[in-house]
C-alpha cells in the first residue's frame, strides 16, 4: 500500500515536471521575446547561455525577475543564478525543490 | 591650432553648492553619499546615494525660478549654470549673443519627475505643468529662454560620457568658428527611473562605493550639474582668469555589449590614447587621471586593464565618484572641473573608501591630498552603449 | 561636406521600391513607419530592438553596405527609444519599483541606436548622440561638417531617428502639440487648426570631405531658438546670401510646414523670402511631425525623386534644380535653415 501511493506521488512529479518544463520554455521565449524560437524546440538539456540559446548576461538577470513573477522564488546574486539557470533541466529541478507559491 | 582656455566653472554636487565648496570637501576626504532624506524611494535606507539636500522647492526660490514646468535637472543646471558664467565674468549680453553657445549633456532630464511621467504618458484629462519639460533638453531649452541665447544650443546624451562629449564638442565649435565663447556641461538630478535601471542591472551598491577595491561592491548614484566656460587663447583679454586648458579630447566605441565594457577596454584605451595624440602628448606627460572608476566589478577592472595598456605603469590616479557618487550625465562635467582644479592649485584629492587592490592589476589610486606639481591631468567617462570619452586639460602657466 | 548615400525608413514607401506618389493615409493623426523586413540583423539581436533603435539600425544598412569601414556614427534623436522607456517606467511604477527586468532600461536610452551600429558593425570610432529635441538632427549634422573639415579622409554615417510611442503621443497630446479632431495626412495643410499630426522614421547619410563619387554638398546648417519672426526672416535670408554661390539662387525650398495653424506665419514669413523663380514643397504629409523629420527632407532633397503634385507649394520658374533650402521649426521655436547643393 505503501509502496503505491508512492508510485502515484512520482507520477504526479513527473508529470509536473513535464508540464513545469513545457510551460517555463513557452515564458523563457515569450519574456525574452524571442520571435525566431519555437517553445518545443527548446531541449531540455541545450544550454541557455553561450552556444545553445545563446543569451546573455541581461537575459540572466530578466530571467531571475521571471522566476520571481511567476514563481515567487528570489535570488539575490546574479552569480546564484547562472549555477540554476543551466537549462530548462536544471531551472525546472530547482523550481520544485524551491516552489513558495 | 589655437589653445581652448578654461575660463570660468560652476558645479552642484552633494559635497557643495559651489566650485569652492566642493573643492573643501575633496580635500577634507568628505563623501556626500548618504542614505536618502529627500528623494522619496523604496530604496531610500538600501542604496546610499549622493543626495544635494536642498529641497526642490528651496532651489525655485533661492533661484527665483517660478516659471511653470521647471524640473529639478534645470534648476540644478541654472545653478550651476550661473555659477560659471559669474566666474568667467560675462555680461548677460555676451551670454545671449549670436556667438556663445551652450552644450548642455544629460540621460535623466526631466525624468526626475517618474511619477508625473508616468501620470502624463498613461493617463487622459488634464496633464501636468511638465509636459514639454520630460526630454533631455528640456534642461537647456530653460536656460536658452531664461538667457535668451541666440548662439548654437544643443544637448548631449552619450549615457555616462554626455558631458565629456558636451566639452569636446564645444571645444570644436570654438575651433571651426561657428562660437566665440562656450558654456559646456551637464545635468542630471535623482530618479526613480536611474535607481531602478541601475539596481535591475545589480550594480549598485549597498554601501558607499569603494572604487578600485578588490571589494567593491558597485555604484552609488549621484546628482549634480557642472559647467566651464570656454574660449579661445587669443580672444581672452589680458588680467582675466585662466583656470587651464583643454589640450585634447577622445572618443571612441567600445562595440561591444549594452551595459557592460569589453574585457580588454579597446574603447577606453582608444578614446584615452585619441585625447593623448590630439593634445600631442606621451602617456609619460599625464601628471594625474581623474579616473571613470565607478567602483562596479566590470568598471575599474577593464579601466585599470586599458590604463595599464596606454601607460604600462599608469600615474597617479583617483575616482571622485567616492565623494560624489556616480552622477551621470553630469560626472563628465563634473570630472572636468575637478581635473582643473587639480591643474590650478597644483594639488590631488585622496581617493575614498580603498584598502586593497584588485589582485590582477595592483593598482592603487592615491589615497592623500597632496600638493605636487601637476602639467597634464586626464579626465575619463564611459558610458552604456561602449560610449567612452577622455579628455586632457594642460596647467596655463601666467 | 559631401554626402554619398543617403536612405530612408518612413511611413512612405522609401526604403525600397521607393514610391511618393501614392500616399499611404494616417491612422488617428499618426503616419507610422512601413518598416522593412530586417533580413539583415541577426534575430537573437533584433528581438531587443526598440522600433527607433530597429529603424535606424534598418535604414543605415545601405550606408554600412556602400562603406562598410566608417570613421565614425553621428545621430541625431530627441527620444531613441522612448516606448521602452516608458515601459521600464511603468514597471518601476506598476511593481512599486520591486524587482525589475533591466532589458527596457538598457534599451531606453537615446545613445542605443548609435551604440547598437557601433557593435553590430564592430566600429570602434566617433560615436555620438545628439538629442536636443527639435534641432537634435541639425546638431548632429553640425558636428558632420565639423568632423569631415578636421578628417579629411574619413566617411562617417549621419542620421536622424524618431519613434511615435503610445506614451509620448500621450504626452504631446495633453501638451497641445496634435490635433484635437482626426484629420488625413491628405488634408494636412487645409485644416487650418492648431497642432499637427505625429510621425516617425529614420534618415541615414554617407558623408565625407571629399567631392569623389558624391550625389550633394552640404553648403551649411544654421539654428536658432527664436518666437521673433522678423528676426527668424532675417536670420534665414543672411544664411542663404552667406552660403549660397555668387550668381546662383535657390531652386527648390522645402519646408517643415506641419498644419499647425500657430505656426504658419512663420513658414509664410520665410517663402516670402523666395521669388518665383524657387519652386516651394511640403513634406510633412508624408512623414508626420517629430523632432527629427527634417531629416527626411534632406533625404528627399538628396534622392532627386520628381517632386509629386501633392508636395508641390507653389511651381516656380526654375528648370535645373541645383540648390535646395529646408527650413524647418519645431513647435514654434527651434528654427533651422540647411542648404544643399546637388552635384
Amino acid at each position: 500500500m505503501g509502496i503505491e501511493a508512492k508510485k502515484f506521488d512520482l507520477k504526479i512529479l513527473l508529470m509536473e515536471k513535464e508540464q513545469l518544463k513545457q510551460q517555463l520554455k513557452q515564458q523563457i521565449v515569450q519574456f525574452l521575446n524571442l520571435t525566431d524560437v519555437q517553445p518545443e524546440n527548446i531541449k531540455d538539456d541545450e544550454p541557455l547561455f553561450g552556444e545553445g540559446l545563446g543569451l546573455d548576461s541581461i537575459d540572466s538577470i530578466e530571467l531571475i525577475v521571471l522566476l520571481s513573477r511567476e514563481y515567487g522564488i528570489t535570488i539575490e546574486d546574479p552569480k546564484e543564478g547562472r549555477k540554476i539557470l543551466v537549462d530548462i533541466n536544471t531551472m525546472a529541478n530547482y523550481i520544485l525543490a524551491h516552489q513558495t507559491q | 591650432m589655437s589653445r581652448i582656455f578654461i575660463t570660468g566653472v560652476g558645479m552642484i554636487s552633494c559635497i557643495g553648492n559651489s566650485v569652492e565648496e566642493n573643492r573643501a570637501a575633496l580635500i577634507a576626504g568628505q563623501t556626500g553619499i548618504t542614505q536618502l532624506s529627500l528623494f522619496p524611494t523604496k530604496y531610500s535606507g538600501l542604496r546610499p546615494c549622493g543626495e544635494i539636500k536642498i529641497e526642490t522647492g528651496a532651489l525655485k526660490a533661492k533661484l527665483n525660478a517660478q516659471e511653470k514646468g521647471v524640473t529639478r535637472s534645470s534648476l540644478l543646471g541654472l545653478h550651476a549654470f550661473r555659477e560659471a558664467v559669474e566666474d568667467a565674468g560675462l555680461s548677460l549680453e555676451q551670454v545671449g549673443s549670436f556667438d556663445t553657445a551652450l552644450i548642455g549633456a544629460s540621460t535623466v532630464g526631466g525624468m526626475c519627475l517618474t511619477d508625473e511621467l508616468y501620470r502624463d504618458a498613461n493617463e487622459k484629462g488634464q496633464g501636468s505643468e511638465y509636459l514639454s519639460s520630460y526630454d533631455c533638453a528640456s534642461v537647456d531649452l530653460y536656460l536658452q529662454q531664461r538667457y535668451q541665447m541666440k548662439g548654437i544650443i544643443n544637448t548631449i546624451n552619450t549615457a555616462c560620457s554626455s558631458s565629456a562629449n558636451a566639452i569636446m564638442y564645444g571645444a570644436r565649435l570654438l575651433r571651426n568658428g561657428y562660437a566665440g565663447r562656450v558654456i559646456a556641461g551637464g545635468t542630471d538630478s535623482l530618479a526613480k527611473f536611474t535607481i531602478n535601471g541601475f539596481n535591475a542591472l545589480h550594480i549598485l551598491s549597498p554601501e558607499q562605493c569603494a572604487p578600485f577595491d578588490k571589494n567593491r561592491q558597485g555604484l552609488n548614484l549621484g546628482e549634480a550639474a557642472a559647467f566651464v566656460v570656454m574660449e579661445k587663447e587669443e580672444d581672452i583679454m589680458e588680467g582675466r582668469k585662466v583656470y587651464a586648458a583643454l589640450s585634447g579630447c577622445g572618443n571612441s566605441n567600445d562595440a561591444f555589449h549594452g551595459s557592460s565594457l569589453s574585457e580588454e577596454g579597446d574603447g577606453p584605451y582608444l578614446c584615452m590614447r585619441q585625447a593623448l595624440n590630439e593634445a600631442g602628448l606621451g602617456p609619460s606627460d599625464i601628471s594625474f587621471i581623474n579616473a571613470h572608476g565607478t567602483a562596479t566589478e566590470n568598471n575599474d577592472l577593464v579601466e585599470s586593464r586599458a590604463m595599464i595598456r596606454l601607460f604600462k605603469k599608469p600615474p597617479p590616479f583617483v575616482s571622485t565618484k567616492a565623494s560624489t557618487g556616480h552622477t551621470l550625465g553630469a560626472a563628465g562635467g563634473v570630472e572636468a572641473i575637478f581635473s582643473i582644479l587639480s591643474l590650478f592649485h597644483q594639488e590631488i584629492y585622496p581617493a575614498l573608501h580603498f584598502s586593497h587592490p584588485i589582485e590582477e592589476t595592483g593598482l592603487m589610486p592615491s589615497t592623500q591630498y597632496k600638493k605636487t606639481a601637476l602639467q597634464h591631468v586626464m579626465s575619463n567617462s564611459f558610458g552604456f552603449g561602449g560610449n567612452c570619452s577622455s579628455l586632457v586639460f594642460s596647467a596655463v602657466h601666467p | 561636406m559631401y554626402i554619398h548615400q543617403y536612405s530612408c525608413i518612413s511611413p512612405q514607401q522609401t526604403f525600397d521600391n521607393i514610391d511618393l506618389v501614392s500616399l499611404h493615409e494616417s491612422v488617428d493623426n499618426k503616419l507610422t513607419a512601413r518598416e522593412p523586413v530586417y533580413k539583415d540583423i541577426p534575430r537573437n539581436i533584433l528581438r531587443r530592438m526598440g522600433k527607433a533603435v530597429r529603424m535606424g539600425i534598418g535604414a543605415a544598412m545601405p550606408v554600412f553596405l556602400k562603406q562598410p569601414v566608417l570613421n565614425g556614427i553621428i545621430i541625431g534623436t530627441a527620444n531613441g527609444g522612448m516606448e521602452d522607456c516608458i515601459k521600464f517606467l511603468n514597471q518601476v511604477i506598476d511593481y512599486d519599483e520591486g524587482l525589475l527586468t533591466p532589458g527596457n532600461f538598457v534599451q531606453s536610452t537615446p545613445n542605443a541606436i548609435a551604440a547598437q551600429m557601433g557593435l553590430m558593425h564592430k566600429n570602434k570610432g566617433y560615436n555620438i548622440t545628439h538629442v536636443h529635441r527639435g534641432l537634435a538632427f541639425e546638431n548632429a549634422l553640425l558636428d558632420a561638417l565639423m568632423i569631415t573639415r578636421e578628417n579629411a579622409g574619413g566617411f562617417f554615417l549621419l542620421g536622424g531617428v524618431e519613434e511615435i510611442s503610445t506614451y509620448n503621443f500621450n504626452i504631446d497630446l495633453l501638451d497641445g502639440c496634435f490635433k484635437q479632431e482626426t484629420i488625413s495626412n491628405k488634408a494636412l495643410y487645409s485644416a487650418n487648426t492648431p497642432g499637427t499630426i505625429a510621425g516617425e522614421g529614420a534618415a541615414m547619410f554617407l558623408v565625407s570631405g571629399s567631392p569623389r563619387d558624391a550625389v550633394a554638398v552640404m553648403k551649411g546648417v544654421q539654428t536658432l531658438h527664436s518666437t521673433n519672426e522678423p528676426e527668424i526672416k532675417s536670420i534665414v535670408q543672411q544664411f542663404i546670401e552667406n552660403h549660397l554661390p555668387p550668381g546662383e539662387r535657390v531652386d527648390l525650398l522645402i519646408t517643415g510646414e506641419n498644419g499647425d495653424s500657430r505656426i504658419l506665419k512663420y513658414y509664410h514669413s520665410v517663402e516670402s523670402l523666395f521669388d518665383t523663380h524657387t519652386t516651394i514643397a511640403r513634406f510633412k504629409h508624408l512623414c508626420g511631425d517629430y523632432a527629427t523629420a527634417s531629416s527626411i527632407a534632406l533625404w528627399l532633397a538628396c534622392s532627386r525623386l520628381p517632386l509629386p503634385p501633392h508636395m508641390i507649394k507653389r511651381r516656380g520658374r526654375q528648370t535645373n534644380c541645383r540648390n535646395i533650402a529646408i527650413y524647418n521649426n519645431f513647435r514654434g521655436s527651434q528654427h533651422s535653415v540647411m542648404l544643399v547643393g546637388l552635384l
